[in-house]
């Protein structure tokens, strides 16, 4: 009885000892996770502020207009279609209603 | 056996042990007694770590989450100089890196502190150099820096904010308690090998970030005006220029640009003339853009029909002593033509039909000579006299737009107010404020002021100021395919070295609203001495029609002359 009574006491300060060490163990853990967290929340918004510069109506008009050679578009050259919805169903209307700028060249659909 | 020598050793044992006591015990008395305070004080030095935290300053963005300003973790260097052991050879390290001249390094190392700032909020590559170098006695800490990623977009409204954190101009200072992180004071462990050990509570470690705003402005209308407006200052070789485009139902503002423009990120170099937000900073007379409620207001007191016909003198008119010229002789017009044909004669006796007290209480009903309240910093009142205060021809004069002071933004908030069906609005750049979880702290509902006039007036305005844009002093401004109502405006400005009207200087301006049936957009166009041709119909409307047609094409707003056409489906 006496001796298992020192076995237990013993197992208990292994276990207490055991505890305090993974404690601290954890605790470096945590630290060294926060840290890569910051690094990468870090990262992240560097990479926010890269993609929102990158993303500057002014640089992408830029590259549009000297790069592609691209041109904004001229008079009437923007047709506003306006269809009820953007998935066709499968029973279409037999006719459908579209708007287009009277002015174009648009003979080829007009009835 | 004797005892005599082994006593005597005895004694000498005893003694010594209780010199060896007496000498511990003192050590202990002043270890722990004398010396208490200040040791304990040197040891939590060296195990604890006071880290002061700030949260990162809130995000801008426009009306549809796009990036206008936000922080970002940079390196900031410093230097120990009383570790130092050869500044000059550290400093000569440092200054490629850093790309500050050797000397100036040298001076700063050579100092007898023992913290000195070498350069603040640098570039991340910049940081990453120094480390490798790992010079002794040269540290980086992390700040934050504030970052425009859109460069000059915006500038005058986003303001900036300083190098420590703090807003300086614009939003910036005007939301700076929302913008602004939480500060807090930590105290963490630290091991023999300076490592910090979890800290005492985890959950004080994360100061909460600044709260974000979202703005009511759209980066694609604003680029628009700001690209258009810098072409018309450089092709007109105006001062300065101001557009404001604003959804007259609401009174968001959608784009307030302001040339020259200039770029938040890097400010120390510009002096304070050039970051002013013009659109509410500066006041000019508006001239003929004011004839618009004018005629508001003498068609809402039954004053004036747009058919009652006015006499147009044959281009003169002597008021109080003084001649009142139009641009044309005209005769007998009716009050729409008056309008139209901007006539001065014609707004004269408009405003003489009115009244002095009748005419001043419109004004100030479509808010001139007050702020409009909107939320942002620095605006001012502009300049409305109280009749009391008139002189003889000042009726004459207040009528087409001469003796008041208005902003653009007074101005373009009066016509929308027209263009909505006669309903003064508050203009308002900041619709929504977060919290760093995306919890809305503050919405901004748009803001009903006071009725101005009745929607018949304003309908009857409206045509009177398409027919401006159709027939009038305003064609340039014309968009093919929809209804514009504006108005121009061309005010000589005051000389200040004479104090009378210059015959060289002049303000430019278009002020309107389209489409004119159901106005999406209302806008003012004014450039500050354009030079050569300087009538607001000549340098500010097409600046108008640019604008509007880019952003109507922008919003998707179906064209007038769109057609409905059937057209058979194919069977596939």
């Amino acid at each position: 009885m006496k001796a298992l009574t020192i076995v237990a006491g013993v197992l208990l300060v292994f276990v207490f000892v055991w505890e305090r060490v993974d404690v601290v163990r954890l605790g470096y853990q945590i630290e060294r996770l926060k840290t890569q967290k910051i690094l990468l929340e870090r990262e992240r918004d560097q990479l926010q502020v890269k993609v929102s510069a990158l993303a500057a109506p002014e640089r992408i008009a830029k590259v549009a207009t000297e790069k592609l050679g691209l041109v904004p578009p001229q008079q009437g050259q923007v047709l506003m279609v306006h269809l009820p919805g953007e998935i066709p169903s499968l029973t279409p209307p037999p006719v459908e209603l579209i708007r287009v700028a009277r002015h174009d060249s648009i003979g080829r659909i007009r009835q | 056996m004797t005892a005599g020598p082994s006593r005597g050793r005895r004694y000498v044992m005893l003694i010594l042990l209780l010199c060896g006591f007496c000498i511990v015990l003192f050590r202990l008395v002043t270890l722990q007694v004398l010396q208490a305070a200040e040791l304990t004080a040197k040891a939590d030095r060296q195990h604890q770590k006071t880290v002061s935290f700030e949260g990162a300053r809130g995000m801008v963005s426009d009306r549809h989450g796009k990036v206008l300003a936000m922080n970002v973790e940079v390196p900031s260097v410093f230097g120990v100089p009383t570790s130092l052991e050869s500044p000059s050879t550290v400093a000569r390290h440092l200054s490629p890196v850093l790309h500050i001249r050797r000397d100036e390094l040298e001076k700063k190392l050579r100092q007898d502190k023992s913290f000195v700032w070498l350069a603040r909020k640098v570039e991340p590559e910049q940081g990453r150099r120094l480390q490798q170098l790992s010079l002794n006695g040269i540290g980086v800490v992390m700040e934050g820096r504030r970052f425009y990623p859109k460069g000059p977009l915006l500038a005058h409204v986003l303001g900036f904010s300083g190098m420590d954190g703090q807003g300086l101009e614009g939003l910036e200072r005007l939301y700076d308690l929302h913008l602004q992180g939480e500060k807090r004071v930590t105290v963490l462990q630290r091991d023999a090998l300076g490592r910090t050990v979890f800290p005492r509570d985890v959950a004080e470690q994360t100061p909460t970030p600044g709260h974000a705003l979202t703005l009511t402005v759209d980066e694609v209308i604003q680029y628009i005006a700001e690209k258009e407006l810098d072409e018309a200052v450089t092709h007109s070789r105006a001062k300065s220029g101001t557009i404001i485009v604003m959804d007259p139902q609401t009174g968001a503002i959608l784009a307030m640009a302001v040339s020259p423009r200039f770029d938040p990120n890097v400010v120390t170099a510009l002096t304070p003339d050039r970051w002013r937000n013009r659109a509410l900073t500066d006041t000019y007379e508006p001239g003929s853009t004011m004839k618009a409620m004018v005629a508001a207001a003498a068609l809402e007191e039954n004053v004036m029909t747009p058919g009652s016909m006015v006499f147009g003198e044959n281009g003169q008119m002597v008021v109080a002593n003084t001649t009142i010229h139009d641009h044309d002789k005209l005769g007998w017009m009716t009050f729409s033509e008056v309008i139209q044909k901007s006539s001065n004669i014609g707004a004269a006796k408009t405003g003489m039909a009115l009244g002095d007290q009748r005419l001043y209480r419109y004004l100030q009903a479509f808010g001139f000579g007050q702020r409009t309240e909107i939320d942002l910093p620095g605006e001012v009142r502009g300049l409305l006299k109280a009749p009391k205060e008139w002189g003889r021809r000042s009726l004459a004069s207040i009528s087409m737009g001469q003796e008041v002071g208005v902003t653009p933004l007074q101005m373009v908030s009066a016509v929308a107010a027209l263009a909505n069906g006669g309903v003064m609005m508050k203009p308002y750049v900041v619709s929504e404020v977060r919290d760093q979880k995306g919890h809305v702290l503050k919405e901004v509902l748009p803001q009903v002021r006071r009725r101005v006039v009745s929607p018949e007036t304003a309908r009857a305005v409206t045509t009177m100021l398409e027919g401006v844009v159709t027939n009038g002093t305003g064609t340039k401004a014309a968009i093919p395919g929809f209804r514009v109502a504006g108005k121009t405006g061309t005010a000589q400005k005051v000389d200040s070295r004479t104090g009378a009207y210059s015959s060289t200087q002049f303000v430019g301006s278009f002020v309107g609203y389209v489409p004119a049936e159901s106005p999406r957009l209302a806008m003012i166009v004014v450039l500050d001495e354009p030079q050569g041709e300087s009538w607001g119909g000549v340098v500010a409307a097409p600046v108008f029609r640019r604008v509007g047609e880019q952003v109507l094409t922008y919003l998707g707003v179906s064209r007038e002359d769109t057609v409905k056409i059937a057209l058979a489906m194919k069977d596939h």
